[in-house]
């Protein structure tokens, strides 16, 4: 009896993930355990292992497929094994309700091929002179049969068309009005272009014809993460009122606190960042007015410190959430911040260490960058920017120059709550905690 | 106050000048020596005329091949010459008439630029929006003691041989020596080629310089490869063979083709800013030079050397100097070489590929699988190699050597420059029986390796 792989639930938002790769192919022969493929949701890549021994009957997406999570991507069984009964790729949802790229590649009897539903055309099957979409991506509109017709009898879908028929629905007159306007590409910029090649309005070749060399680089498939970054990220400074506050703070007592965690085997690995991460949850324990989360109007202080920290990886930004951090020691902040971080940078971080986070701290001073602009991570209320630090002049009582070790904090926080004189407050708070380091971090 | 002031009178030059006029612009050309330049007077088309008549001697030779017991004839070189003469002032007629329809100032003299927008031409100052300096090339003389010597001569100096020296050394086996070591050996001369480099027809796909230097070989041609000429004393030649001795050779006539320079001394670019040097002056693919409203095209661009470059060159840049975007895209010019057999390419040659690492498929054909290249080559043989992108099947290059293959160069040239891949352009259908069936057949190879 055939097994079937599902999409499996990667968390409790998760909805659907990216098939970013296929480690098995059609006749593979696997063991349990093995791993099927890599898949991909909004913040992490996890890979779906083999649920029992045997060989890969088929399997029922391609790479770069969107699939709904509890779908059947692929199925394993005994060598020879038909597969019709137990071949169900995928809830069979309604075409008009599904992205294009959501569903299942068309088995060898299907005659529908998979580029007129937008997605990557093959190339050897795209004719000379046809017409290629500026914009590569997958189409969503319901075709007539006459439309289905001339795009696979042309190899052509664009990634945006406007049906013109009943309920929008995109009739033959609509794609052949494309066909004739879009830029003519010579076949051989036609096979790069359905490959990702940026393609630009006009061309160098013969009557304006775009060539090979007129094309863009390809343009990478930016990754589910990248994606989740940008739209967060552009949600945060289209929904919030942001400003950032620049200050320092004495950085002597923390680099002598350092000096000495470093003798220790124990704690050497506790960094400076670590230490001033630990200054900012206590500070926030004093002023919780920023450890908030403002959405919908509504306005909800946490008691409870879930530190979000801006970790880079190999896939872009991540931030783990240290959840309760305010019940951590140094040492215990430190080990789970790097736990966090070695798993996002490897890809195994769960969904939900990613989500959930109350005040969010990211550290560019060990780059040596002096001040920036920290970009709240909404519905949090603040952000708080860790620099480098820098030797700073100071007058001494005596009226005497000296130069401190100074360490500089950015704080961005959002106008809409919290106004300049309580965000200057905050940051006096974890000035003084960052000032009294020796105290706190030797109790 | 002119549109245009075009300096210089060969392909790229003529053809601006016309195009400019028809489009109803007001157009000055000025050249110094015979309208037509390099190409029409001392270039491409008295080599093909000596040619022509040196094939013709080579087939009375050959004629018993085909059936013909002909006496092999006398060359009569006076006769070669007028006639070549004949051909060149027909052809610069029509030049005349090109200029004169589209209602071109043609003015002789030396144009020297005094500004962005000057042009001073015996004493007389011109001014124009525009300037295309067109002024060509000449041949390089290559630092050789002796090269000065009475029997030695350059290739403008060639066409106007009345007589058929016995022995003649050839320094350079670029095309143009090449060309001149079939004419020479065709018409009965004994030929020795001299070359520094390990290879002839540099720049050719290396396939091609190994087998056309065979073919010249099997005709009497002797080649001296990896040498360099020390000097040169009355008839004798002395030289450096390939393992550095010093070697002689005697010849009645020494012919200098080591390549041309660009001809951009005392025309005042100095003076207007003009960015060059002795290897040209650099322009874009619009046919600008550093200097707005100064224009340049063909061998004084120092880069293709081709009468075709040169014209194509000029219309780009007189459509972008009246307002129609154009741009020359020089990854599709065909080029030949008019020895026996020819040499005909386009696109880029292995060795390009290889070093630019782009994957590449290779076909190579026999020139035997065209009928008409048998019917045609009693005792020839040739091959065509198609280079095709490995991934897309993009037509990349396409080499050829056999007769005729100047012919049909261009339908590759096509190919490229539509950027067709393999699997459709094997659909085109050739005629038959042609030579250029040889390039339809490789295309099907190719097609064919694609599906294996």
């Amino acid at each position: 009896m055939a097994t079937t792989v599902q999409m499996p639930k990667l968390g409790n938002t998760v909805e659907e993930c990216l098939l970013t790769a296929w480690l098995k192919h059609k006749g593979d022969a696997v063991a349990a355990g093995d791993i099927l493929a890599e898949v991909e949701t909004d913040k992490a890549s996890f890979e779906v292992p083999a649920p029992a021994d045997g060989i890969v009957l088929d399997t029922f997406f391609d790479e770069g497929a969107v699939v709904p999570v509890f779908t059947s991507i692929c199925v394993i069984g005994a060598a020879g094994e038909t597969i019709d009964e137990t071949l169900t790729p995928g809830p069979p949802p309604a075409v008009d309700s599904l992205t294009a790229s959501a569903r299942p590649r068309p088995t060898d009897s299907a005659g529908w091929p998979a580029q007129a539903l937008g997605q990557v055309p093959d190339i050897e099957a795209r004719p000379a002179g046809t017409v290629i979409p500026a914009r590569p991506g997958a189409g969503r509109a319901a075709l007539s049969p006459r439309a289905r017709r001339f795009a696979r009898e042309h190899d052509f879908m664009p990634p945006e068309v406007t049906g013109s028929g009943p309920g929008g629905r995109v009739v033959e007159a609509d794609l052949r009005a494309l066909f004739g306007t879009l830029p003519r590409l010579s076949e051989a910029a036609g096979a790069r272009a359905s490959e990702g090649a940026v393609v630009p309005p006009d061309g160098s070749g013969i009557g304006g014809m775009i060539r090979a060399a007129d094309l863009g680089a390809p343009a990478a498939r930016i990754s589910a993460v990248r994606q989740r970054i940008a739209e967060r990220l552009r949600d945060s400074l289209g929904s919030t009122a942001q400003y950032t506050l620049n200050s320092s703070a004495n950085a002597g007592g923390l680099l002598a606190v350092r000096r000495a965690l470093k003798s220790d085997p124990q704690t050497a690995g506790i960094t400076i960042g670590d230490l001033v991460i630990f200054c900012t949850i206590r500070a926030l324990g004093q002023a919780p007015g920023l450890n908030a989360e403002f959405t919908g109007g509504i306005l909800c202080q946490h008691s409870a410190i879930h530190l979000a920290f801006a970790c880079d990886t190999d896939r872009g930004l991540m931030v783990p959430v240290v959840r309760d951090s305010q019940r951590l020691s140094l040492a215990e902040l430190s080990l789970r911040m790097r736990e966090l971080a070695e798993q996002a940078a490897a890809g195994t971080i769960g969904p939900d260490d990613l989500t959930g986070g109350t005040f969010t701290v990211s550290n560019l001073g060990s780059l040596g960058i002096e001040s920036f602009t920290p970009v709240l991570n909404p519905p949090q209320v603040a952000i708080l920017g860790i620099d480098t630090i820098g030797l700073k002049p100071v007058r001494k009582p005596d009226g005497n120059i000296e130069f401190i070790d100074s360490i500089g904090l950015s704080l961005t926080v959002d106008h809409q709550i919290i106004d300049g004189v309580p965000a200057a407050r905050f940051l006096n708070v974890v000035r003084h905690e960052i000032e009294n380091a020796p105290q706190l971090c030797t109790t | 106050m002119y549109d245009l002031i075009v300096i210089g009178s060969g392909p790229g030059g003529y053809e601006a000048a016309a195009h400019a006029g028809r489009l109803g612009k007001k157009v000055a050309l000025v050249e110094e020596g015979r309208i037509g330049g390099t190409c029409l007077n001392v270039g491409c088309i008295p080599a093909k005329a000596f040619l022509r008549s040196s094939r013709l001697c080579r087939e009375l030779r050959e004629g018993a091949c085909y059936g013909i017991q002909a006496n092999p004839g006398k060359l009569d070189m006076v006769a070669v010459v007028e006639r070549k003469n004949r051909i060149v002032a027909t052809l610069a007629r029509g030049v005349d008439e090109l200029l004169a329809d589209a209602q071109v100032a043609v003015i002789n003299g030396r144009a020297r630029l005094t500004g962005r927008d000057q042009v001073e031409v015996g004493g007389e100052r011109l001014q124009a929006a525009n300037i295309l300096i067109a002024t060509g090339s000449r041949p390089a003389v290559p630092a050789i003691p002796g090269i000065g010597s009475g029997n030695v001569i350059d290739s403008t100096a060639a066409f106007e041989l009345t007589e058929i020296p016995a022995r003649v050394a050839i320094v350079g086996a670029g095309y143009i020596g090449l060309e001149f070591a079939t004419f020479f050996t065709d018409v009965g001369a004994e030929v020795a080629v001299f070359e520094v480099l390990p290879q002839v027809a540099a720049g050719c796909d290396r396939d091609v310089g190994d087998r056309l230097r065979q073919s010249l070989q099997r005709c009497g041609v002797t080649f001296h490869l990896s040498c360099r000429v020390l000097g040169i004393d009355g008839r004798q030649l002395s030289y450096a063979d390939s393992s550095g001795q010093r070697q002689t050779c005697s010849a009645d006539l020494i012919l200098h083709a080591t390549g041309r320079m660009p001809v951009v001394d005392d025309l005042g670019l100095e003076r207007a800013g003009v960015d060059f040097s002795a290897g040209g002056i650099p322009i874009t693919e619009r046919g600008r030079t550093n200097v707005p409203g100064i224009w340049a095209c063909g061998d004084v661009t120092g880069t293709h050397m081709l009468a075709h470059v040169a014209t194509r060159e000029a219309v780009v840049a007189v459509n972008n100097m009246f307002g129609k975007p154009d741009r020359i895209r020089y990854d599709a010019i065909p080029a030949v070489i008019y020895t026996h057999p020819e040499a005909a390419s386009v696109g880029r040659t292995e060795q390009e590929l290889r070093d630019a690492g782009i994957g590449y498929d290779r076909t190579v054909v026999p020139m035997g699988v065209a009928g008409r290249f048998l019917i045609e080559n009693e005792a020839g043989s040739g091959f065509l190699k198609l280079l095709t992108g490995a991934r897309y099947g993009e037509i990349l290059g396409v080499h050829a050597v056999a007769d005729l293959s100047s012919e049909f160069i261009v339908a590759a040239a096509a190919l490229i420059e539509a950027e067709l891949c393999v699997r459709h352009a094997a659909e085109i259908v050739f005629p038959h029986p042609t030579v250029a069936e040889a390039l339809g057949e490789a295309l099907r190879r190719a097609q064919q390796g694609r599906q294996s």
